[in-house]
């Protein structure tokens, strides 16, 4: 029986807490505050410490704020535990570097948590780049909106590195496995205000010349959260907009205690969907969607557009290796 | 009123001229003397006139010294500043086809010679006449929404197809950068009421079209004066084959949350079997009419219509910045920067 291990109890937590569960692994918690309430709701038991988390299970997920991951990743692989990392993986390309080198000396799995290209609306684009339906893809445009986080860190630059490295990676990602590598990326932000919205806006221009417009906002006013993307190519053009595709649609609600709201429309979660994926890959099948290299990849694009809003200027990205080949830090290590 | 038609090389002037056809107060003139020069198969010229049903002139001698009250310019983008300039010559009020210039000099030099001709000279932005938008700019300037925090607009459309010209660099300046930018950085300038773009980063490519010689996709970012940032998805990227030509949208992150706006949007949609297509049927408002309506009243008032000159001045400012940062690969000022709202007025 596969035991994970996750550590920190909050929202992203209660999202994959489920999700093993119903996976059919025994799960453990650790966190500085909340594991008891979290285990309560959903099931699974309390580890008394970091350490007895590490000594209890096989995988160890990892779902604090970002700023803690690298030294938790580290103690996971130092533990010889496969390790899954909520995104971003570290704030900076140093602190991810160290990570991935730790794990591949300790020969444990790490990847990272990018869960929208688990997304099923997300996952058929993909799949239809992939097939050539799209034919050559030429512009790409994403949005995604929603409101100000509740956990303060979220909003602490130092800490979580902001809309761009929080929120906007994900598209940032998934725009970068659709078209490819980047060369060079612009990024703005609004001008912060009392009101506390901020809004920002990253431009990248791919190595195959293809280029991708991201947008995210976190609105200080309670806005429904939204995504949508615009994929085209020279085999025609994909859309999707959250705000218009609900499966079950509510006029009028709450009858009965907590009112009744749609709450699987779609299928499967995607968080369950990502943690399989990655649990089969630890127990020897085949490789995720996702790997190690894309998170350092989206660390360092999202790096490199904090740099932009910092200069004021366009960033040129280093060409990326190959990721058959193994890289310049594996071998200087 | 006396209204002359300056050439059928946009194929927007089909539309104006049907418009100002059917106008009872309207006598119009037509010529299109360049039409000659157009590839085999394209429309123009006295049959395009005969087909339109409106009168028509070999020359454009001919059609301004018929004595024109009006003018509307609708030829090529680098045929505009020769077109305006003469009609202005002729003491004709102008109408120009966007986008007004494809450098802020031809563009000063038309608002230049309007002036010292005393003729106003307006720039066909139709979509800031949509109601949508105008009730979003009206909301604005009320404070109902607060601080404007950040806009993204899109305009997509067909790679032009009807007419050969938007893929040639010397007659079009450009191709998706300088055809649909404007209308976005038109609807922002009346947004912002004229606050001057400061800083410009854009990136494009032709992987749609790789025959054509002029850029079919790109996204342009604005920074305006006040910090509000712009990005316009300005791509020919909608399929050849769809059945509707594109569209354009523009979201507003503001303190009173999240506005989208699609002029376009009002349609009832369904399929035709025949044209195994999409079927959409407008049903919003003619933009051009009110656009045409808005025009010939000021002529006759003698009031500056809006967009007037200036704000093709700021367009075409932030186009021609656009191309400066593609070709050198960074951002740019706006020149001229700093134009105050006040020359507007």
């Amino acid at each position: 029986m596969t035991t994970v291990g996750i550590i920190g109890a909050g929202g992203i937590s209660g999202v994959h807490i489920a999700g093993w569960l119903q996976l059919g692994v025994d799960v453990v918690v650790h966190s500085m505050a909340g594991a008891p309430e979290l285990v309560a709701r959903h099931g699974g038991q309390v580890a008394a410490s970091l350490h007895d988390l590490l000594a209890r299970c096989d995988v160890v997920d990892i779902c604090t704020p970002t700023y803690t991951h690298r030294a938790l990743v580290e103690a996971a692989a130092a533990a010889g535990r496969d390790v899954i990392c909520e995104k971003p993986f570290a704030l900076t390309v140093e602190d991810t570097e160290a990570m991935i080198a730790a794990c591949a000396a300790a020969g444990v799995g790490l990847y990272p948590a990018h869960v929208v290209r688990f997304f099923p609306e997300h996952a058929v684009v993909h799949d239809a780049v992939e097939r050539g339906t799209l034919g050559t893809l030429a512009v790409q445009r994403y949005d995604r909106q929603g409101g100000m986080p509740v956990a303060p860190w979220f909003l602490d630059e130092e800490l979580s590195g902001g809309i761009i490295m929080d929120l906007m990676i994900h598209d940032i990602d998934f725009a970068r496995w659709n078209a490819g590598p980047v060369a060079s990326l612009r990024a703005v932000r609004s001008v912060p205000d009392g009101s506390g919205t901020v809004a920002a806006q990253v431009v990248l221009t791919h190595a195959s010349g293809s280029v991708s417009s991201i947008g995210g906002v976190w609105s200080a006013r309670p806005v429904a959260f939204r995504t949508r993307f615009e994929v085209a190519g020279t085999g025609g053009v994909l859309r999707y907009d959250s705000a218009t595709n609900p499966a079950t649609w509510v006029n009028g609600a709450v009858v009965g205690a907590d009112g009744y709201a749609p709450k699987a429309a779609i299928g499967e979660s995607p968080y369950l969907t990502e943690l399989r994926e990655f649990l089969t890959a630890f127990q020897g099948g085949p490789q995720p969607r996702v790997t190690a290299a894309d998170g350092l990849q989206a660390v360092r694009l999202a790096d490199a557009a904090r740099r932009s809003l910092t200069l004021g200027e366009a960033v040129t990205v280093p060409a990326e290796q190959p990721a058959d080949q193994p890289t310049e830090l594996e071998e200087a290590r | 009123m006396k209204v002359a038609l300056m050439s059928f090389a946009h194929t927007h002037a089909l539309g104006y001229a049907r418009l100002l056809a059917a106008m009872p107060d309207v006598e119009l003139l037509t010529s299109d003397p360049d039409a000659a020069t157009r590839p085999p198969g394209e429309s123009g010229g006295a049959t395009l006139a005969a087909e339109l049903g409106v009168d028509y002139v070999d020359t454009y001698d001919e059609l301004l010294a018929w004595g024109p009250d009006a003018v509307v310019v609708c030829s090529e983008n680098t045929r505009h500043r020769a077109h305006v300039e003469a009609a202005a010559a002729a003491g004709a009020a102008v109408l120009c086809e966007k986008p007004l210039a494809t450098s802020v000099a031809d563009a000063e030099a038309m608002v230049a010679a309007c002036a010292t001709a005393g003729v106003p000279l307006m720039v066909a932005f139709p979509v800031r006449f949509s109601p949508a938008f105008a009730d979003l700019r009206e909301q604005h300037r009320a404070g109902t929404i607060g601080k404007v925090h950040a806009i993204t607009g899109t305009n997509n459309g067909q790679v032009p197809a009807a007419r050969a010209w938007f893929t040639d660099p010397d007659l079009a300046g450009g191709g998706a950068m300088t055809d649909h930018t404007v209308h976005l950085a038109d609807l922002v300038d009346a947004l912002l009421d004229g606050v001057p773009a400061v800083r410009v980063h854009a990136t494009a490519n032709n992987l749609l079209h790789p025959d054509a010689a002029v850029e079919t996709a790109g996204i342009v970012t604005v920074t305006y004066a006040d910090g509000t940032n712009l990005t316009i998805d300005c791509s020919w990227s909608r399929p050849a084959s769809h059945s509707i030509w594109g569209g354009l949208t523009m979201s507003v992150v503001s303190d009173a949350g999240l506005i989208d706006v699609d002029p376009f949007a009002p349609s009832v949609s369904g399929w035709s079997e025949t044209a195994a297509n999409e079927l959409a049927l407008g049903y919003g408002p003619n933009l051009d009419e009110s656009l045409l309506a808005t025009f010939l009243s000021a002529v006759r008032t003698g009031a500056t219509p809006q967009p007037d000159g200036h704000v093709g001045i700021r367009t075409t400012a932030i186009v021609e910045a656009a191309y400066r940062s593609w070709r050198e690969r960074r951002v740019v000022e706006v020149n001229p920067a700093g134009r105050p709202a006040a020359a507007t007025a």
